[in-house]
């Protein structure tokens, strides 16, 4: 039976996030910004409230939500701060990788992260561009008790200090995709230095170039067993692009905000279809965007796995598209005053944009002027 | 007879300048970025120029040569490729601030000859236009700053935002009301040279998401005199009456200026998709052929995109060279060509990847610098409420 509508207890921990996003992240955005780092003290009450690092009981953790109460929560911690809340997703999103697919070695290492908030893991996801996963040209080979990996990672958070790195490759022998644990320090792994972003500075992401040789059980899940890993690096793609929406989302409300306030030609902004209607598409866009992620997380399910770069590549595509045009539609909302930093709205422009640029497919989002 | 093709002329100087502009100029971009403000050598940068600039700094005469198209569509020209190195650099030649442009529109002989041909074309001076005020934008008829006329003075009193160049200009047009019962009537333009008792700076610059090499500043008049003779389109006896008045006078001074910010913002867009196709082009391999053929229609797409904005802009401003000038053309080549911009500055940064945002390369900032151009001079809204007008008359608005 068809049901698109998110049941009380989704809707309970959207609310929590968005609550948690309001009170505690939203205030400490520009400090995050500026330092290059989420500020400790938020740090640690984002890691107490059991939100930021998804790691079993029986591994010393709050538990690991499911698929779907992931992305409401990113989407709903976003609209407090995207920069704090990819932060805190990707280091969550390490500790979670280990959970779900580590072998009995390889989870020894969460008791740690479950309950020390100054640990942090990285995901090596992406590439130069919004490549699906079946086309990572990173690789690993195994041969014998070892395994070389090798290929560069763009974007990578807290590349300098996490101290696992969990890195998406592709195994061209077994024609399938792995993870590999490379602990901080390896030889052969080069972080390049970073010259910084157009936003999400608090994420701490730097490209980071792999020549490595290590054990063959540093493959996430062990030699023996290492883990498919393909769906759960697809759900890393959809709750990532959650953030662009619940950041979509917080600028159009503070844009619609503004826009009853402020008077022109006699009458507040907002009576002006020139200013309500953008803001109107914004709304109707990203309630259709959100349930093509729903839509994507259970698709994942449900359709073969040839299918699944496609459909993520698209969803997603199309929800960095409509993080983009809000965002913009929030500026322009406020005018000259959106342009100044006294506003938000210029930081959730840079940083949609920021986000769309790590994960977009070109094949999938083609180039429209506006017509 | 139709021809989409500048003389040969105006075509060499429009590549020398963006050649020259990208080569000298935009290496210095990303530090004039940080550093909120034009580089300290840029005369020195501004010396290396094969051709005219029309530079206010220099001694000897450095005009923009006026090509066979005429005045308005050698500008276009001049604000694309100029704005291809980056940013920084028009501001420089002293014509950032546009309050000369208010002169030559409004003003009489006797201040057309003082303050546009003397101040600003004979030494060269900075202007500023100081319209906007904390509570109004778009809306002009809301000027708050009043102008009372006390003995031979006019005394101001009241406070501007977001003046382009106004914490630098030789002086400043500031709009005032002289009778606010009179509503958009009743508000005029003033000269107020820098310097003048009851005239501070009180913010330099805002801190801001793009063109941050140019100075917004706010400014206050507290009691603020100046001599009869500085309200535009007056002597110290009377009005002249050949001249426009008022606020119209002033908005349609500025409507010619607006294809020349589409132009600035086609020079930005054209100049992130120059960077990234050979980054992708040397890229090619790791694109499946599906892929690959998806970056070459978008490219293709994102030339086509600007070349309509460059033909609105060329048109717009041809019909002001040949005297028949149109504000609706005018306002459809500001309306049309920033959203779009945007979109292509956007796109080519998501054709990079996780490159495209990075500060190593300069399209995260145009994309930042672009966002202004559908905001100031006349808003994306306020262009189509004029196009509007032309089919549907006051009830567009
Ligand atoms: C960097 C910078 C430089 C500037 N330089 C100068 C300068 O040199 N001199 C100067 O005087 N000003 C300058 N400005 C101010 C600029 O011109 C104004 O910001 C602009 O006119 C918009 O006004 P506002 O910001 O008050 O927005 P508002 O007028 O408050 O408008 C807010 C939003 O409402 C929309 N809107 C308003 N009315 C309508 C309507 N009737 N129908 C539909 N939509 C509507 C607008 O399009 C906009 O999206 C500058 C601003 C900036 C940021």
């Amino acid at each position: 039976m068809m049901n698109l509508v998110p049941d009380e207890e989704l809707t309970e921990v959207g609310d929590l996030a968005r609550s948690i996003g309001a009170e505690l992240l939203a205030p400490a955005a520009r400090d995050a910004e500026r330092a290059g780092a989420v500020p400790d003290d938020v740090w640690r009450k984002l890691f107490e409230t059991g939100l930021a690092v998804p790691v079993p009981e029986e591994h010393g953790g709050g538990g690991v939500p499911d698929p779907m109460t992931m992305l409401t929560v990113v989407e709903n911690l976003a609209h407090g701060d995207p920069a704090i809340a990819l932060a805190a997703y990707w280091n969550g999103a390490g500790a979670l990788l280990l959970a779900e697919h580590g072998s009995t070695e390889q989870h020894q290492h969460l008791a740690a992260l479950a309950t020390q908030p100054e640990r942090r893991t990285a995901v090596a996801l992406h590439e130069g561009f919004g490549r699906g996963a079946a086309e990572l040209a990173t690789t690993v080979q195994v041969d014998g008790d070892h395994l070389r990996l090798v290929g560069t990672k763009r974007a990578v958070p807290f590349a300098s200090d996490a101290e696992l790195v969990l890195v998406v490759a592709t195994d061209p022998d077994a024609g399938a995709l792995r993870v590999v644990v490379v602990p901080a320090g390896a030889a052969g792994v080069t972080v390049v230095p970073d010259s910084g972003r157009l936003a999400l500075d608090a994420v701490r992401a730097a490209d980071v170039d792999f020549d490595v040789e290590l054990p063959a059980s540093a493959l996430l899940g062990g030699a023996e067993a290492p883990a498919d890993v393909e769906v759960l690096v697809q759900r890393l793609r959809l709750w990532a692009a959650a953030a662009a929406l619940g950041t979509a989302q917080r600028a159009i409300e503070y844009a619609a905000e503004y826009a009853t306030g402020r008077i022109a030609f006699g009458q507040p902004i907002g009576a002006f279809q020139g200013v309500s209607f953008p803001l109107a598409e914004a709304s109707m866009r990203i309630e259709a965007a959100r349930l093509e992620l729903v839509g994507a997380v259970l698709a994942l399910d449900e359709r073969p796995a040839t299918e699944h770069d496609d459909l993520v590549s698209l969803a997603a595509s199309y929800a960095y598209g409509v993080g983009t045009q809000s965002t913009r539609d929030a500026v322009q909302t406020l005018g000259g005053h959106g342009f100044i930093k006294d506003h938000p709205v210029e930081l959730w422009y840079r940083s949609a944009a920021a986000m769309a640029a790590l994960d977009t497919d070109p094949a999938r989002a083609p180039f429209s002027a506006r017509l | 007879m139709y021809s989409q093709t500048l003389s040969k002329p105006l075509q060499d100087y429009s590549r020398q300048l963006r050649e020259w502009s990208a080569s000298e100029c935009r290496p210095y971009a990303r530090q004039a970025d940080i550093d909120k403000r034009r580089p300290d050598n840029w005369r020195e940068i501004l010396d290396t120029a094969p051709i005219p600039l029309g530079r206010a700094d220099v001694p000897e005469p450095d005009t923009v040569p006026t090509f066979e198209e005429g005045h308005w569509v050698s500008h276009f020209a001049f604000y694309e490729n100029i704005n291809y190195g980056d940013v920084w650099v028009h501001p420089t030649l002293g014509n950032g601030g546009i309050g000369h442009l208010v002169v030559q529109a409004m003003g009489t002989p006797a201040q057309i000859e003082k303050w546009y041909d003397d101040v600003f074309v004979a030494q060269r001076g900075d202007t500023g236009f100081a319209l906007t005020e904390p509570g109004f934008g778009s809306d002009t008829s809301q000027v708050s700053t009043t102008a009372v006329q006390d003995g031979d003075s006019w005394v101001i009193n009241g406070t501007k935002m977001y003046c382009t160049g106004g914490a630098f200009a030789d002086y400043v047009v500031v709009f005032a009301t002289i009778d606010k019962s009179n509503g958009a009537r009743g508000i005029n333009a003033f000269i107020v040279p820098r310097g003048t008792p009851g005239f501070t700076v009180a913010k330099e610059n805002e801190d801001k998401l793009g063109i941050r090499s140019w100075t917004t500043s706010e400014l206050v008049f507290t009691d603020c005199a100046v001599p009869l003779e500085n309200r535009l389109g007056w002597s110290a006896e009377g009005g002249d009456a050949q001249v426009g008045k008022g606020q119209g006078g002033a908005l349609s001074a500025l409507a010619w200026n607006r294809p020349n910010m589409a132009a600035m913002a086609i020079g930005l867009a054209q100049a992130s998709i120059d960077t990234v196709t050979p980054i992708l082009r040397g890229q090619r391999a790791g694109f499946t052929p599906q892929r690959w053929a998806a970056v070459e229609l978008d490219l293709e797409a994102m030339n086509a995109a600007l070349e309509r904005g460059r033909r609105l802009g060329y048109l717009a401003q041809t019909t002001v060279d040949q005297g028949a000038p149109s504000r609706t053309l005018s306002a459809a080549s500001k309306g049309y060509v920033p959203e779009t911009v945007e979109r292509v500055i956007r796109h080519c940064m998501q054709l990079l990847g996780p490159e495209g945002a990075s500060k190593e390369l300069l399209l995260e900032k145009w994309y930042r610098d672009c966002k202004i151009i559908d905001i100031f001079e006349g808003s994306g809204q306020v262009q189509r409420i004029v196009v509007g007008r032309s089919l549907l008359g006051r009830l567009a608005g």
